[in-house]
């Protein structure tokens, strides 16, 4: 029971650590990136490429693993979403063309990715971080899955209180709201845009390299997954609200574990499917969504 | 001729089947509904059309019909469910109904052959009666593009609330739109686990999705020959593409990335504005005809006056800036 009540709280943080980025982006510049799995996934990919070189520690590996996902992040922003920004006629229009052309470009680093390990599972062999297992009242508990949750809460608690109580947080809030008056106070959104994209790609760099570890080794589609699971666990929580991912990422890995205990194992991914489904018909701005949603 | 189909008949049935999957996105898409549900009607259309061949030993006509019926029935149901929501938020839902799809399929035990699939699926169904298929469904989609049913269906697409207030039941079209996806995309499917005599767990899952995207962006959203030269490039594209194999994947994601970005009415829109140019040079028009918006040739006149350019430019996100006001 509690060994379940573990894994599923560093599930749910790894949940939380990738899905945390995507809903500030959607929340606020409006842009649901569809390429967040492949930046997860392609972050701890070169950070097993430069792994299989020298030998990292723990430190080296989440250095380069958030570097490369808020690169890739940026990226994207500068060489896609923007100037399909500048181009489109109306937000609408620009909104399924982001959607689109990340599909796309997500395919390009996959492909690259596949092609170099065959669409075998990679991890990093040659780190000097050990994994060691405390036993905690009868169940184990890695120190891989401690930071992890540390991380995930911690990072979730830091934005929270940034997006709360900073001007820059003010100016990130106000975007979401309304753009147009917002960049008529003095607010840059390009650039705001840019920095917001590469916090999440640097979040999404951070989770790719800290489930590498925990798993020991992950496939190059499992971005895919995670990507449908954090929109999961974004629809459930509400868009753009701090706390409604987190409580969404717990919330769906709980599911998730009972689900894969109780049941045989291919019933799980119906859980993040079937969430956004409900969710979607019953409570469209999720459980902690501001109470508009677009229609029509 | 009768050897060059001979040698590429595999293809040329597959073109049709994409046609019809990318058609089952692109109607929808047409009417302003941002649904993926046509790709679960793909999936359901090819496991009734599997099922009913293997259990019933129905003829290929008799499944494919009544894949057709499952599909459409489904799909008016998913449109009246989700017929609230909108946008992005409706792509979500209908995403997360066609991977349902696919879960069920896999727990489906004997009936849907779970992970493996269905195998053995055979039923005759001749290149013609494919063919005849599609062109009744062309038909009838380049129906719904002239005259004044196409004037409305672009109303209803571009400012609902307008189409609304002069008298068109938005809610009715959109329904439609739902039912003519599930529709098409039945048909494909029955068609594709037909001639390919299996379908599995693997063949309709969010590939689909993105290859039925793919096909539809790079060809052109606004017409029915959008979706053909979609299909036409997507399924001859790989037999053509096959020395360089595992990059094929980052061929097809540059294209539609840059197809996106860069030309967001497909080729069949680089064409029609082609020919339309094409015209205006024959005759001996009005000069400067060819810049896009007055704003920004004004500026350009100015040569190189920044403050202009830079109004124009304000004025150009100042659109964008409108639409995100919600």
């Amino acid at each position: 029971m509690l060994q379940n009540l573990i894994s599923a709280i560093s599930l749910g943080s790894i949940y939380l650590l990738f899905a945390l980025g995507m809903s500030l982006v959607w929340g606020t510049v409006g842009i649901l990136n569809f390429a967040h799995g492949v930046i997860f996934m392609f972050s701890a990919f070169v950070t097993y490429l430069i792994d299989r070189q020298v030998e990292l520690p723990l430190i080296g590996l989440v250095a380069i693993g958030v570097a490369v996902g808020a690169v890739m992040s940026v990226a994207m922003q500068l060489l896609a979403f923007e100037p399909i920004l500048r181009r489109a006629k109306d937000f609408r229009t620009a909104e399924l063309q982001i959607l689109i052309a990340a599909i796309g470009v997500a395919t390009i680093p996959l492909a690259i990715a596949q092609y170099e390990t065959k669409s075998n599972p990679f991890g990093f062999a040659s780190t000097t971080f050990t994994s060691k297992t405390y036993e905690v009242f009868g169940a184990r508990i890695s120190n891989t899955q401690i930071i992890i949750i540390v991380a995930g809460i911690g990072i979730s608690a830091v934005m929270a209180f940034w997006l709360r109580s900073s001007r820059g947080g003010l100016a990130l809030r106000a975007i979401g709201v309304d753009s147009e008056t917002t960049s008529l106070m003095g607010v840059n959104r390009s650039r705001m845009a840019i920095g917001v994209m590469a916090l999440a790609g640097a979040l999404a760099g951070l989770a790719g390299v800290l489930l590498t570890l925990n798993l020991g080794a992950i496939t190059p589609e499992s971005g895919d997954t995670l990507l449908v699971k954090a929109f999961a666990a974004v629809i459930l929580g509400g868009v753009g609200s701090v706390a409604g991912v987190v409580v969404g990422s717990f919330a769906l890995a709980l599911i998730e574990t009972i689900v894969l205990v109780e049941t045989a194992g291919t019933w799980v991914s119906a859980v993040s499917f079937g969430i956004i489904f409900l969710v979607l018909l019953f409570r469209p701005q999720g459980l902690f969504g501001r109470a508009e949603v677009r229609r029509t | 001729m009768i050897d060059w189909y001979d040698a590429n008949f595999v293809l040329i049935q597959g073109t049709i089947i994409n046609l019809l999957l990318a058609l089952s996105l692109q109607v929808p898409f047409r009417f302003g509904v941002f649904s993926f549900a046509g790709v679960g009607a793909y999936g359901i259309g090819g496991y009734t059309a599997a099922i009913l061949i293997l259990e019933r030993q129905v003829s290929a006509i008799v499944a494919i019909l009544a894949a057709i019926l499952v599909g459409v029935v489904v799909c008016y149901v998913l449109g009246l469910v989700v017929a609230r929501l909108g946008g992005l938020y409706l792509g979500m839902a209908t995403i997360a109904f066609t991977l349902i799809v696919g879960v069920v399929a896999i727990n489906g035990g004997d009936l849907t052959g779970g992970v493996i699939g269905l195998f053995g699926v055979l039923a005759d169904l001749p290149t013609i009666t494919l063919l005849a298929f599609a062109v009744v469904a062309v038909l009838a989609v380049a129906y719904t593009e002239r005259g004044t049913l196409g004037r409305r269906i672009e109303a209803v697409r571009e400012d609902p609330e307008l189409a609304a207030s002069v008298g068109v039941n938005v809610r009715r079209y959109r329904q439609a739109a739902f039912v003519a996806s599930g529709a098409l995309g039945a048909a494909a499917g029955a068609m594709n686990a037909i001639v390919r005599t299996t379908i599995g767990p693997t063949d309709i899952g969010f590939i689909v999705v993105v290859l039925a995207l793919t096909m539809m962006i790079i060809g052109g959203t606004r017409s029915w020959a959008g979706a053909l030269i979609g299909a036409v490039i997507f399924t001859w594209l790989p037999s053509l593409l096959e020395e360089i194999g595992e990059w094929q994947h980052l061929v097809y994601g540059t294209l539609v990335a840059l197809a996106a970005i860069f030309m967001p009415g497909g080729l069949f829109g680089v064409i029609t504005d082609g020919w339309r140019a094409w015209q205006r040079r024959r005759r001996p028009a009005i000069p400067q005809a060819e810049a896009p918006v007055p704003a920004v040739a004004a500026a350009q006149a100015e040569g190189g006056d920044v403050e202009a350019r830079a109004e124009a430019e304000l004025a150009s996100l100042g659109t964008v800036d409108e639409g995100s006001a919600r």
